[in-house]
Protein backbone atom coordinates (compact mmCIF):
# COMPACT_ATOMS: atom_id res chain seq x y z
CA UNK A 1 0.00 0.00 0.00
CA UNK A 2 2.72 2.54 1.21
CA UNK A 3 5.45 0.52 -0.76
CA UNK A 4 5.73 3.31 -4.04
CA UNK A 5 6.36 5.60 -1.38
CA UNK A 6 8.49 4.25 0.82
CA UNK A 7 10.39 1.82 -1.38
CA UNK A 8 9.96 -1.25 -0.01
CA UNK A 9 7.08 -3.89 0.75
CA UNK A 10 9.56 -5.02 4.58
CA UNK A 11 9.77 -1.08 5.33
CA UNK A 12 5.59 -0.73 4.86
CA UNK A 13 5.45 -4.09 6.98
CA UNK A 14 8.21 -2.90 9.67
CA UNK A 15 6.37 0.43 10.20
CA UNK A 16 2.71 -1.04 10.21
CA UNK A 17 4.53 -3.20 12.91
CA UNK A 18 5.42 -1.04 15.13
CA UNK A 19 3.40 1.17 15.02
CA UNK A 20 0.50 -0.74 15.96
CA UNK A 21 3.21 -3.19 18.63
CA UNK A 22 5.18 -0.20 19.86
CA UNK A 23 8.46 -2.56 19.88
CA UNK A 24 9.72 -5.06 18.13
CA UNK A 25 12.75 -7.79 17.07
CA UNK A 26 13.95 -8.25 13.62
CA UNK A 27 12.94 -12.21 13.43
CA UNK A 28 9.56 -11.64 15.51
CA UNK A 29 8.76 -9.33 12.71
CA UNK A 30 9.60 -11.53 9.62
CA UNK A 31 8.23 -14.30 11.22
CA UNK A 32 4.96 -12.33 11.33
CA UNK A 33 5.15 -11.60 7.63
CA UNK A 34 6.20 -15.07 7.05
CA UNK A 35 9.27 -13.34 5.30
CA UNK A 36 13.01 -13.76 5.19
CA UNK A 37 14.92 -12.41 7.91
CA UNK A 38 17.51 -10.49 6.51
CA UNK A 39 16.04 -7.79 4.59
CA UNK A 40 13.63 -7.13 7.62
CA UNK A 41 17.40 -6.87 9.57
CA UNK A 42 18.66 -4.39 6.49
CA UNK A 43 15.68 -2.30 6.31
CA UNK A 44 15.54 -1.46 10.20
CA UNK A 45 19.21 -0.87 10.05
CA UNK A 46 18.45 1.59 7.75
CA UNK A 47 15.17 3.24 9.06
CA UNK A 48 17.39 3.11 12.12
CA UNK A 49 19.96 4.95 10.56
CA UNK A 50 17.41 7.47 9.03
CA UNK A 51 16.76 8.27 12.78
CA UNK A 52 13.12 6.72 12.07
CA UNK A 53 13.65 3.73 14.40
CA UNK A 54 15.69 4.05 17.70
CA UNK A 55 16.86 0.79 18.80
CA UNK A 56 17.43 -0.97 22.53
CA UNK A 57 19.41 -4.38 23.46
CA UNK A 58 17.30 -6.43 26.20
CA UNK A 59 19.34 -9.64 26.63
CA UNK A 60 20.46 -11.01 23.86
CA UNK A 61 17.91 -9.24 21.68
CA UNK A 62 17.52 -5.79 19.53
CA UNK A 63 14.65 -4.06 20.24
CA UNK A 64 12.95 -1.48 17.88
CA UNK A 65 10.62 1.17 17.97
CA UNK A 66 9.79 4.43 16.18
CA UNK A 67 12.18 7.10 17.47
CA UNK A 68 10.36 9.70 19.36
CA UNK A 69 12.46 12.17 18.31
CA UNK A 70 12.04 12.07 14.62
CA UNK A 71 10.52 14.89 13.81
CA UNK A 72 7.87 13.85 11.29
CA UNK A 73 7.08 11.30 13.90
CA UNK A 74 3.50 12.66 14.29
CA UNK A 75 2.78 12.59 10.24
CA UNK A 76 4.30 9.51 9.96
CA UNK A 77 2.12 8.15 12.52
CA UNK A 78 -1.60 9.62 10.75
CA UNK A 79 -0.19 8.00 7.12
CA UNK A 80 0.19 4.33 8.74
CA UNK A 81 -2.91 5.10 10.83
CA UNK A 82 -4.59 6.30 7.57
CA UNK A 83 -2.99 3.18 5.28
CA UNK A 84 -4.30 0.32 8.53
CA UNK A 85 -7.72 1.34 7.66
CA UNK A 86 -7.87 0.11 4.72
CA UNK A 87 -5.67 -3.19 5.12
CA UNK A 88 -8.72 -6.45 5.16
CA UNK A 89 -10.50 -6.34 8.92
CA UNK A 90 -8.51 -10.00 9.30
CA UNK A 91 -4.79 -8.69 8.56
CA UNK A 92 -5.83 -5.72 11.00
CA UNK A 93 -7.00 -7.99 13.28
CA UNK A 94 -4.09 -10.35 13.57
CA UNK A 95 -1.65 -7.19 14.25
CA UNK A 96 -3.82 -5.87 17.24
CA UNK A 97 -5.40 -8.40 18.37
CA UNK A 98 -2.45 -10.16 19.90
CA UNK A 99 -1.51 -10.83 23.80
CA UNK A 100 0.53 -8.62 25.27
CA UNK A 101 -0.53 -8.68 28.71
CA UNK A 102 2.38 -10.24 30.64
CA UNK A 103 2.34 -14.17 31.73
CA UNK A 104 3.76 -15.96 34.47
CA UNK A 105 6.26 -18.37 33.86
CA UNK A 106 5.23 -22.04 34.12
CA UNK A 107 1.28 -20.86 34.12
CA UNK A 108 -0.67 -24.03 32.53
CA UNK A 109 -3.39 -22.59 29.51
CA UNK B 1 47.41 26.72 11.06
CA UNK B 2 47.31 25.05 14.26
CA UNK B 3 47.42 21.24 13.40
CA UNK B 4 44.68 19.12 13.87
CA UNK B 5 46.30 16.94 17.24
CA UNK B 6 46.65 20.24 19.16
CA UNK B 7 42.82 21.61 18.34
CA UNK B 8 40.57 22.04 21.00
CA UNK B 9 37.17 20.42 20.11
CA UNK B 10 35.48 24.37 19.37
CA UNK B 11 38.42 24.58 17.23
CA UNK B 12 38.27 21.35 15.10
CA UNK B 13 34.33 21.94 14.98
CA UNK B 14 35.32 25.13 13.18
CA UNK B 15 37.80 23.86 11.39
CA UNK B 16 35.42 21.00 9.41
CA UNK B 17 32.41 23.21 9.69
CA UNK B 18 34.71 25.63 7.22
CA UNK B 19 36.29 22.89 5.13
CA UNK B 20 32.47 21.82 4.66
CA UNK B 21 31.26 25.15 3.97
CA UNK B 22 34.02 26.10 1.74
CA UNK B 23 32.96 23.48 -0.60
CA UNK B 24 29.22 24.02 -0.79
CA UNK B 25 28.36 21.82 2.59
CA UNK B 26 25.83 23.68 5.13
CA UNK B 27 26.26 21.49 8.04
CA UNK B 28 25.63 22.65 11.62
CA UNK B 29 26.83 21.36 14.81
CA UNK B 30 24.49 19.55 17.36
CA UNK B 31 24.28 17.08 19.62
CA UNK B 32 27.02 16.81 22.96
CA UNK B 33 29.53 19.01 21.19
CA UNK B 34 27.87 21.80 21.82
CA UNK B 35 27.73 21.34 25.05
CA UNK B 36 31.02 21.29 25.41
CA UNK B 37 31.38 24.01 23.84
CA UNK B 38 29.05 26.07 25.78
CA UNK B 39 30.26 25.16 28.94
CA UNK B 40 34.26 25.35 28.05
CA UNK B 41 34.14 21.91 28.74
CA UNK B 42 32.71 21.14 31.82
CA UNK B 43 31.01 18.53 30.20
CA UNK B 44 33.49 16.58 27.90
CA UNK B 45 32.79 15.01 24.64
CA UNK B 46 34.82 13.59 21.81
CA UNK B 47 31.76 13.51 19.44
CA UNK B 48 30.93 16.15 16.74
CA UNK B 49 27.66 15.71 15.13
CA UNK B 50 27.11 17.78 12.42
CA UNK B 51 23.66 17.77 10.56
CA UNK B 52 23.20 18.80 7.48
CA UNK B 53 20.77 21.63 6.44
CA UNK B 54 20.39 20.18 2.79
CA UNK B 55 21.15 16.70 2.05
CA UNK B 56 24.44 15.82 0.30
CA UNK B 57 25.92 12.90 -1.07
CA UNK B 58 27.91 10.69 1.44
CA UNK B 59 30.98 10.36 -1.39
CA UNK B 60 31.01 14.32 -1.27
CA UNK B 61 31.50 14.31 2.23
CA UNK B 62 33.82 12.09 2.12
CA UNK B 63 35.99 13.53 -0.29
CA UNK B 64 35.84 16.98 1.43
CA UNK B 65 36.73 15.36 4.79
CA UNK B 66 39.84 13.44 3.50
CA UNK B 67 41.14 16.39 2.33
CA UNK B 68 41.43 17.22 5.91
CA UNK B 69 42.72 13.83 6.54
CA UNK B 70 39.66 12.40 8.26
CA UNK B 71 38.88 9.38 6.56
CA UNK B 72 35.46 7.04 7.07
CA UNK B 73 35.40 3.90 9.41
CA UNK B 74 31.72 2.75 9.58
CA UNK B 75 29.52 5.32 9.87
CA UNK B 76 31.90 8.00 11.27
CA UNK B 77 35.03 9.85 10.33
CA UNK B 78 37.95 9.29 12.37
CA UNK B 79 41.69 11.31 12.23
CA UNK B 80 45.13 9.63 12.76
CA UNK B 81 45.86 12.52 15.18
CA UNK B 82 43.01 13.13 17.43
CA UNK B 83 40.36 11.58 19.37
CA UNK B 84 37.20 13.37 18.08
CA UNK B 85 35.10 11.84 16.06
CA UNK B 86 33.19 13.16 13.52
CA UNK B 87 29.64 12.35 12.36
CA UNK B 88 26.57 12.79 10.29
CA UNK B 89 22.89 11.68 11.81
CA UNK B 90 20.41 12.14 9.80
CA UNK B 91 18.70 15.43 9.01
CA UNK B 92 16.65 17.35 9.28
CA UNK B 93 18.32 20.28 11.71
CA UNK B 94 15.34 19.72 14.35
CA UNK B 95 14.87 19.97 17.73
CA UNK B 96 12.14 17.42 18.84
CA UNK B 97 8.92 17.84 16.48
CA UNK B 98 9.97 21.52 15.16
CA UNK B 99 12.53 23.21 12.80
CA UNK B 100 16.28 25.12 14.06
CA UNK B 101 15.07 28.36 13.30
CA UNK B 102 18.29 30.35 14.59
CA UNK B 103 21.84 29.43 14.46
CA UNK B 104 24.38 30.73 16.28
CA UNK B 105 27.79 31.30 15.03
CA UNK B 106 31.22 31.14 16.93
CA UNK B 107 34.26 32.25 15.16
CA UNK B 108 37.62 30.37 16.06
CA UNK B 109 41.19 30.85 14.81
CA UNK B 110 40.35 27.76 12.86
CA UNK B 111 37.19 28.74 11.24
CA UNK B 112 33.60 29.89 11.68
CA UNK B 113 31.50 26.96 13.38
CA UNK B 114 27.37 27.60 13.35
CA UNK B 115 25.73 25.49 15.80
CA UNK B 116 22.69 25.01 17.65
CA UNK B 117 21.92 28.49 20.03
CA UNK B 118 22.26 27.45 23.70
CA UNK B 119 18.34 27.64 23.76
CA UNK B 120 18.03 24.99 20.77
CA UNK B 121 20.60 23.03 22.84
CA UNK B 122 19.10 23.11 25.62
CA UNK B 123 15.54 21.84 24.06
CA UNK B 124 18.35 19.05 22.60
CA UNK B 125 19.47 18.40 25.67
CA UNK B 126 15.98 18.18 27.30
CA UNK B 127 14.88 15.96 24.18
CA UNK B 128 16.31 13.01 25.08
CA UNK B 129 15.85 13.46 28.82
CA UNK B 130 11.71 13.27 28.12
CA UNK B 131 11.86 10.88 25.71
CA UNK B 132 14.77 8.55 26.77
CA UNK B 133 14.73 9.26 30.51
CA UNK B 134 18.23 10.29 30.23
CA UNK B 135 19.58 11.85 33.04
CA UNK B 136 22.76 12.75 31.83
CA UNK B 137 21.37 14.93 29.12
CA UNK B 138 19.04 16.30 31.91
CA UNK B 139 22.69 17.11 33.41
CA UNK B 140 24.03 18.94 30.29
CA UNK B 141 21.11 21.41 29.85
CA UNK B 142 21.58 22.53 33.31
CA UNK B 143 25.27 23.25 32.52
CA UNK B 144 24.20 24.93 29.37
CA UNK B 145 21.90 27.14 31.42
CA UNK B 146 24.65 28.24 34.26
CA UNK B 147 26.89 28.80 31.28
CA UNK B 148 24.94 30.88 28.86
CA UNK B 149 21.61 32.46 28.59
CA UNK B 150 18.48 30.76 27.42
CA UNK B 151 15.32 31.85 27.30
CA UNK B 152 13.24 30.05 29.61
CA UNK B 153 9.49 31.13 28.37
CA UNK B 154 10.83 29.94 24.91
CA UNK B 155 11.91 26.27 26.20
CA UNK B 156 8.44 25.88 28.40
CA UNK B 157 6.57 27.03 24.82
CA UNK B 158 8.42 24.19 23.34
CA UNK B 159 8.15 21.16 25.85
CA UNK B 160 4.07 22.36 25.50
CA UNK B 161 4.75 21.58 21.60
CA UNK B 162 6.76 18.53 22.60
CA UNK B 163 3.67 16.90 24.77
CA UNK B 164 6.00 17.26 27.74
CA UNK B 165 4.76 19.99 29.86
CA UNK B 166 4.26 17.97 32.86
CA UNK B 167 8.08 16.93 32.46
CA UNK B 168 9.26 20.50 32.13
CA UNK B 169 7.07 21.51 35.71
CA UNK B 170 9.20 18.93 37.27
CA UNK B 171 12.54 20.48 36.24
CA UNK B 172 11.98 24.13 35.62
CA UNK B 173 13.06 24.96 39.36
CA UNK B 174 16.11 23.57 38.38
CA UNK B 175 16.27 25.27 35.42
CA UNK B 176 15.64 28.45 36.61
CA UNK B 177 18.23 27.95 39.69
CA UNK B 178 20.72 27.27 36.97
CA UNK B 179 19.83 30.30 35.03
CA UNK B 180 20.11 32.28 37.94
CA UNK B 181 23.25 30.95 38.71
CA UNK B 182 24.60 32.34 35.86
CA UNK B 183 23.68 35.84 36.62
CA UNK B 184 25.08 35.84 39.73
CA UNK B 185 22.35 35.95 41.90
Amino acid sequence: MLEPLLGSKNRERILLYLRIRKEGYAREISRFFRTDLAPVQKQLERLENGGVLYSRSAGRTRLYGLNPRYPFLGDLRSLLDKALTFYPPEEREKLTMTRTRPRRKGKPL
Amino acid sequence: MKPVKKMSLGELAAFVCTQLRNHGIKAVLSGGGCVAIYTDSRYQSFDLDFIENVPTERRRIKEVLLEIGFIEKDRYFKHPGTDFIIEFPAGPLAVGGEPVREIEEIVFPTGRLELLSPTDCVKDRLAAFYHWNDRQCLEQALLVAEAKKIDVKEIRRWSAAEEKSVDFEAIRGRLMKAARKRNGS
